[in-house]
């Protein structure tokens, strides 16, 4: 028991160091010195206590898209939508965060359960259809993307455009989450984030809740004859993964642009899958997982600036990384599931 | 001695700060060098006055919107003398950091910003739309042009409406009744989906689309070309698309009419040179046909389409713009409504 978890804990960080042994060569072919451009990638995530700072801020919204992917994953349901919710989320918090006027610490709260549940219900409606209808969420939440870039693109550049860029209005100082390290633009929502990346794995492990859901992902029939009701689960499951899409783009919003922009998310709710299948759907590993990530991103400026790397290098690099990660995980599924043939072969 | 040593420690600190060389850094936006356009053309203003001028430069290309704050504040901090902010969705951390770093110097591209450290440098682009759109509304054949525009963003929207003003003056000045077609994108770095409507409209006929900015241009160049090899055999004529920002034609040579240049070289390089010679200074910059700033590209590729009285006419054209015989060229698409082409005779 403890050694496959030393194992597990162990295997990311040795595909870490494959990803960079490969990426050295890579930056060897184009010319450029790999030690100097780790050395200022991992300075510009860890250097410094506000470069860590800022690695954190970027880690909030992948968090956020990981613990929804990985809620649906533990379903069995896969929520390619979360992009669109987040978009979704973020605009209605930038909607109340603008416009609406109400008190210091209600604003924020307000807003951010409003963000929640407008991407609960883009999350809901998949569930419910694959539920009554037998349609496969993956089509539909992918079509209900497009829904919501081109409609949150359409209000942003229409009704909710402010001054001449495509943007909403700013949100009110009330609205704003509080900086919590001065100086660095790290909000309350990484801590939020943490929060309930503790309260999703102490559901999953210890109510029975968590069970039924984790029961329905890996065998419904059985679960079905067991006695859980299994459509509820499901269509539970997607609201919680919609709602944590849209909760990441509220946070995102409130706590860091502060207004909505047309493309503020460089795709988050797609790196949610990534960093749900890195934390292997366990909350604290997609916190992990996300760190991994905003790790290897935060620092591609001063790479570049400094060592004198392009970005293309610089995203050649990180893909490496997250290549081996993932393949890791893939290696050790396998590895896992030769084993139990294995025993029960010799049994 | 000891009053020697200091004095030499002080010269030697004075010319170490006289002789160091101007550092400049570019900041891109997401869409980054690469772009055949923009932000490789700034880049390229920067290269030549590194030549011309001895400075050194770098440039961090942002990854994500969440880098543009970090990114122009390790410029800073990184002790350049100069930072180069390009791209629209910049604007608003360029503000933010020009603020907290009132002792830095920025350019800002195609944008303003209203603080004293910052030189925005803006275009009447409409000025070149006017242009080149009279230039298309000469040259087709089909009596129907088309536009695909990235995003309905202020600049673009003053290209597009300049555009459209061209036509509608050579309508009306040379009784002709050419159409135009309108379509979006609705991002600058979506090649097919620009590549589908610009097939489109030369589906309905269009015979030159007007490639209205980002990466999206390559898509449309490549529709001209696709199309022009399908049905130019079969009705003789070409399929054109118009470059934009700076001179596209090489891209796919032969299928590229002209491309309307927006030189941002050339004001890039013009704030640099300020900076070298100590006469730089914050403010807004507006940008046109005088000066060089806006021009049509020399058409290596594509003479032999366009007759010499056709370019006699734009070349006066021009002129009357640069020389104000022609003015209130329409910047948006409420004034191109009420805009009537003044009478001219050529």
């Amino acid at each position: 028991m403890d050694k496959s978890r030393l194992r597990s804990f162990l295997a990311p960080i040795a595909s870490i160091f494959f990803g960079l042994a490969v990426g050295a060569v890579f930056l060897l072919i184009t010319g450029k010195n790999p030690i100097d451009t780790y050395f200022w990638m991992f300075y510009g995530a860890w250097g410094s206590p506000k470069f860590v700072a800022e690695m954190l801020t970027r880690s909030t919204p992948l968090i956020l898209t990981g613990l929804a992917l990985a809620v649906g994953f533990k379903a069995g349901v896969f929520n390619i939508g979360a992009e669109g919710q987040l978009l979704f989320g973020g605009i209605v918090s930038a909607y109340i965060g603008a416009y609406w006027h109400l008190p210091v610490f209600l604003h924020p709260v307000i807003a951010i359960i409003a963000g929640s549940l407008a991407g609960a219900s883009l999350g809901f409606i998949p569930g419910w259809l694959k539920v009554k209808k037998g349609l496969n969420e993956v089509v539909i939440t992918i079509l209900m993307n497009y829904l919501a870039i081109y409609f949150t693109n359409y209000l942003v550049r229409g009704p909710l455009k402010y001054g001449y860029l495509p943007r909403t209005k700013p949100i009110l100082d009330t609205a704003k989450l509080p900086i919590i390290v001065n100086g660095t633009r790290l909000h309350l929502g990484f801590i939020l984030a943490l929060i309930i990346a503790f309260v999703l794995y102490f559901i999953f492990e210890r109510t029975v809740w968590g069970y039924s859901i984790k029961a329905v992902g890996f065998n419904p029939h059985a679960s079905r004859y067991g006695g859980i009701d299994v459509n509820k689960v499901i269509v539970f499951s997607m609201l919680l993964s919609g709602g944590l899409a849209g909760m990441a783009g509220s946070i995102e919003i409130l706590g860091l642009h502060h207004r909505f922009y047309g493309q503020f998310s460089p795709g988050y709710g797609f790196d949610g899958i990534m960093v749900a299948l890195i934390g292997r759907n366990n909350p604290i590993g997609v916190v992990f997982a996300a760190i991994l990530l905003a790790t290897i991103r935060t620092g591609s400026g001063l790479v570049q600036l400094r060592a004198g790397v392009s970005k293309e290098i610089v995203w050649v690099i990180q893909a490496l990384i997250i290549l081996f990660v993932a393949v890791s995980y893939i290696y050790e599924r396998f590895f896992r599931f030769g084993k139990i043939n294995l025993q029960k072969g010799e049994g | 001695m000891k009053k020697v040593v200091f004095l030499f420690l002080i010269l030697l600190i004075t010319s170490c700060i006289f002789a160091k060389t101007p550092f400049v850094v570019m900041v891109t936006d997401t869409a980054g060098l690469g772009d055949k356009s923009f932000n490789d053309s700034v880049w390229a203003g920067i290269q030549k006055a590194v030549k011309d001028f001895g400075i050194t430069a770098k440039v961090i290309q942002s990854m994500e919107m969440a880098d543009y704050i970090p990114n122009l504040e390790e410029a800073v901090k990184s002790g350049a003398d100069l930072i180069v902010a390009v791209g629209f969705l910049i604007r608003d951390s360029v503000e933010e950091i020009a603020k907290k770093y009132p002792n830095a110097k920025f350019v800002m591209i195609d944008a303003v910003v209203p603080t004293d450290n910052v030189a925005s440098m803006v275009f009447r682009e409409q000025e070149i739309g006017f242009i080149t759109g009279a230039l298309v509304a000469l040259v087709t054949k089909t009596g129907k042009v088309g536009w695909v525009g990235g995003m309905f963003i202020p600049p673009v929207e003053r290209f597009e409406v300049g555009y459209r003003a061209g036509i509608k003056f050579v309508n009306e000045n040379f009784n002709k009744n050419v159409e135009v077609l309108i379509a979006y994108v609705g991002s600058f770095e979506n090649v097919p989906k620009a590549k589908s409507l610009a097939f489109q409209q030369f589906a309905q006929g269009a015979d030159i689309v007007f490639a209205g900015g980002g990466k999206n241009t390559l898509g449309i160049f490549e529709a001209a070309k696709e199309y022009s090899q399908k049905y130019e055999p079969k009705d003789g004529i070409r399929r054109f698309a118009i470059g934009v920002d700076q001179d596209q034609d090489w891209i796919q040579p032969g299928y590229i009419l002209t491309s309307a240049m927006k030189r941002v070289d050339v004001a890039v390089y013009s704030a640099i040179k300020d900076l070298v010679e100590g006469k730089f200074k914050g403010g807004i910059y507006s940008l046109g046909l005088k000066g060089n700033y806006l021009s049509l590209s020399p058409m290596k590729y594509t003479k032999q389409f366009v007759p010499e009285e056709t370019l006699k006419i734009i070349r006066k054209l021009r002129e009357m713009v640069e020389n104000g015989v022609i003015k209130d060229i329409p910047k948006t698409r409420d004034e191109l409504k009420k805009f009537k082409p003044p009478k001219v005779e050529f």
